[in-house]
């Protein structure tokens, strides 16, 4: 590590989530030089290292070329080697307000969490909001109804927005949710309604957490649930105002950890172009 | 990684209270033994009984004690067994698991066996509370005499008066008539007002102790309070005098000497603990909060344990100081009620110098989680302190989970850092 090459200094942002581990490289410049997204599974340590060096390799770097490292993320502390460890939270609201400064509030819809967070103009959490009791409303509860419909999960917000007569679905439990699909689907409701129903019950979820700290706009939606479009138009449909969301909304936090990771190296005042991840 | 390594340094005369309250505790079972009348008691009525000599449990303090002797999940254990349902509260559900125990000889540890109780004395200060009472009464065959005082929470200021009115005519016509029944003899109001006398003893070393939270570095942690809090409710005994002395002793000694509760030289944050200790999970917190460099310095449960002695007037009827005290002076009883709970955050906030709030949410008590979403919000805009909301359990582990406290607890001091920067 510490090397340097064509005398730029290179850091890594990591963010090993519960369902995906992220890691993004960022020179000096504030160049986005790589990135990596791999499924997280049951052996972290491996998953954080090969997809390091997936993202290194997309960049032609190597482990040796990296100056400094942050790891955010539920596995932050298993990520030994790196220099710094910072909550997702706080990294989230570093990523997004570096590339989206006029945005106040992020809803990072994530694997197994949400958060809303309160954000000011330089990135720093005014207040935060996760939720608590159990996965209903995060990326956890639509894998399961996405298997209990037999439908690959990134297909469902495209069936969503097919819906013609929405159908409520309770959000009290994940796995209550995921029985109460397999009644609907017994009494015969349509894939698409219930998708919808599922996803409204996401929107009214999240909507519950923005109110605990008051809405703020403009608003960014990231982690992995924002691809959903069915939760997206739902969340729109709930909050009553349009919502940004990036190309690539999982990599808010890495990006805000490798960005605090310029900064530790005394890069204070870096724009960072983040073009590859936001159009 | 981040590097820092911080020790906690507990003040040495905590070490003192295990025997004590084990002795405490142990009085109890004594007493029924002996053939002498027992009580258990809910809210801030145990004076009452204690004062006529009646050896006499307290719920909260018998909670936590149960919970600092490793035993919850025993005893929680049990009360699942004789059905009780794991949303209520966890307190209550300690008692009913202890009644379990105690009629089919369910395995739980010795030290915190309590015995049948000859009287209920229910303080209701929660719906909670009237369950609890029907429960124990049911469980143990509608045998023990039950007497509800009904404790309810103000909601403005100015009730106060009206509601130490309505507590006073009940604590003179209904539960004072049933002591005396059950003792067959007067009440002893001279030994409520020695109650007092020695109360108000306590709770001023204790009051001249919390000034050593206004310190940086502090030389004591709220946990070391914590522990001793019992001597300020439900144990006033001279040994709690002694006690708080020493405690005062050693605080002025490490005073002076700079000796701090964090080693190796103070906290990075101070931090204000809102509503109930963590009692089964004092050791895990602490030593997550300490990882990082903090501290919980004052909290406002811990605050509700006689703040004002100045209000104990001797030569006052010994009930109506009762009065003064919850309601018309010290107003204890307005703690709950979120105008008069920011307002005493705010000040504390100030007084002890506080970088960040834990608002620990519980999950089976919700009582003292009212308005603290408004409050934290508010603290944050008035004063610019953050603060984080912890959503767990005095007593029950299942609700208990230390990843999501520390990602909480992680990104409360990383705000304070970002507010330090800026």
């Amino acid at each position: 590590m510490h090397a340097e090459k064509n005398n730029l200094k290179i850091v890594a942002g990591i963010d090993a989530g519960s369902t995906t581990t992220k890691a993004l490289i960022l020179d000096s410049t504030g160049k986005i030089l790589s990135y990596h997204i791999l499924n997280t599974g049951s052996a972290y340590w491996e998953t954080v290292k090969e997809c390091l060096s997936k993202a290194l390799e997309a960049s032609n770097l190597n482990w040796s070329n990296l100056n400094y490292v942050v790891a955010t993320g539920y596995g932050r502390k298993l990520v030994n080697f790196a220099n710094l460890e910072l909550t997702e939270i706080s990294c989230c609201a570093y990523g997004v307000a570096k590339v989206f400064p006029e945005v106040r509030m992020i809803i990072d819809i994530g694997g197994q969490d949400s958060k809303i967070i309160h954000v000011d103009r330089d990135g720093f959490v005014i207040n935060f909001v996760l939720n608590d009791k159990c996965a209903a409303g995060t990326g956890r509860f639509l894998e399961l109804i996405a298997c209990s419909l037999g439908i690959p999960v990134e297909d469902l917000g495209k069936l969503a927005i097919r819906s013609t007569k929405i159908i409520e679905v309770s959000n009290v439990c994940a796995v209550f949710a995921e029985s109460e699909v397999v009644s609907l689907r017994a009494a015969g409701a349509d894939k698409a309604d219930i998708v919808a129903g599922v996803c409204r019950a996401i929107a009214r979820r999240i909507v519950g957490f923005v109110g605990q700290i008051g809405l703020k706009t403009p608003i960014v939606v990231c982690g992995g649930v924002a691809k959903n479009l069915g939760v997206i138009r739902a969340l729109e449909e709930k909050l009553n105002t349009k919502v940004l969301v990036p190309r690539e909304p999982q990599l808010m936090s890495a990006l805000g950890a490798a960005i605090r990771g310029l900064e530790e190296l005394g890069f204070l005042k870096v724009k960072v172009d983040a073009t590859k991840l936001i159009l | 990684m981040n590097s820092k390594e911080y020790r906690l340094n507990r003040l040495e005369t905590t070490k003192l209270v295990g025997k004590i309250f084990d002795k405490h505790w142990a009085e109890l079972r004594e007493a029924k033994q002996k053939g002498e009348k027992v009580a258990w008691c809910s809210g801030p009525t145990v004076f009452f009984p204690q004062s006529q000599g009646i050896k006499s449990h307290f719920m909260a303090g018998y909670s936590a004690y149960c919970a600092g002797r490793g035993a919850a999940e025993q005893v929680l254990e049990a009360a699942e067994a004789a059905g009780e349902l794991s949303e209520t509260c966890s307190y209550h559900r300690l008692h009913t698991g202890m009644v379990h125990a105690v009629l089919t000889g369910y395995r739980v540890k010795e030290e915190v066996i309590l015995p049948i109780p000859d009287l209920f004395i229910i303080g209701r200060l929660c719906p909670e509370m009237s369950h609890y009472a029907e429960a124990l009464f049911r469980r143990l065959g509608k045998k023990v005499k039950v007497v509800g005082v009904d404790l309810p929470p103000p909601r403005k200021v100015e009730d106060l008066e009206a509601l130490g009115e309505f507590v006073e005519n009940q604590i003179r016509e209904v539960l004072i008539p049933a002591i005396e029944e059950l003792t067959g003899k007067e009440f002893d109001y001279e030994a409520l007002r020695g109650k007092w006398d020695l109360l108000k003893k306590i709770a001023e070393v204790r009051n001249k102790c919390w000034e050593f939270f206004k310190l940086k570095p502090t030389p004591w942690t709220l946990w070391d309070y914590g522990v001793g809090m019992g001597f300020l409710f439900y144990a006033i005994k001279p040994e709690g005098l002694e006690y708080w002395n020493k405690v005062y002793e050693e605080l002025k000694e490490r005073a002076k000497n700079n000796v701090p509760a964090i080693l190796p030289d103070g906290e990075k944050y101070r931090l204000y603990w809102d509503n109930w200790i963590p009692w089964a999970f004092l050791g895990k917190t602490i030593r997550l909060l300490v990882k990082y460099g903090a501290v919980p310095i004052f909290g406002r449960y811990p605050y509700e344990f006689f703040p004002h002695p100045e209000y104990i007037n001797l030569s006052k009827d010994p009930i109506k100081t009762w009065v003064d005290l919850f309601y018309v002076k010290a107003k204890q009883a307005a703690i709950m009620m979120p105008e008069f709970a920011y307002e005493t955050i705010a000040k504390h906030v100030e007084e002890y110098r506080i970088d960040g709030i834990i608002f620990f949410s519980t999950r089976t008590c919700r009582m003292w989680n009212a308005g603290q979403r408004e409050i934290l919000n508010r603290i944050e805009r008035e004063y610019g302190i953050p603060g984080v909301i912890i959503e767990a359990d005095m007593v029950d582990s299942r609700f208990f989970n230390e990843a999501q406290i520390e990602l909480r607890l992680q990104t409360l001091f990383e705000m304070i850092d970002a507010r330090r920067k800026k």
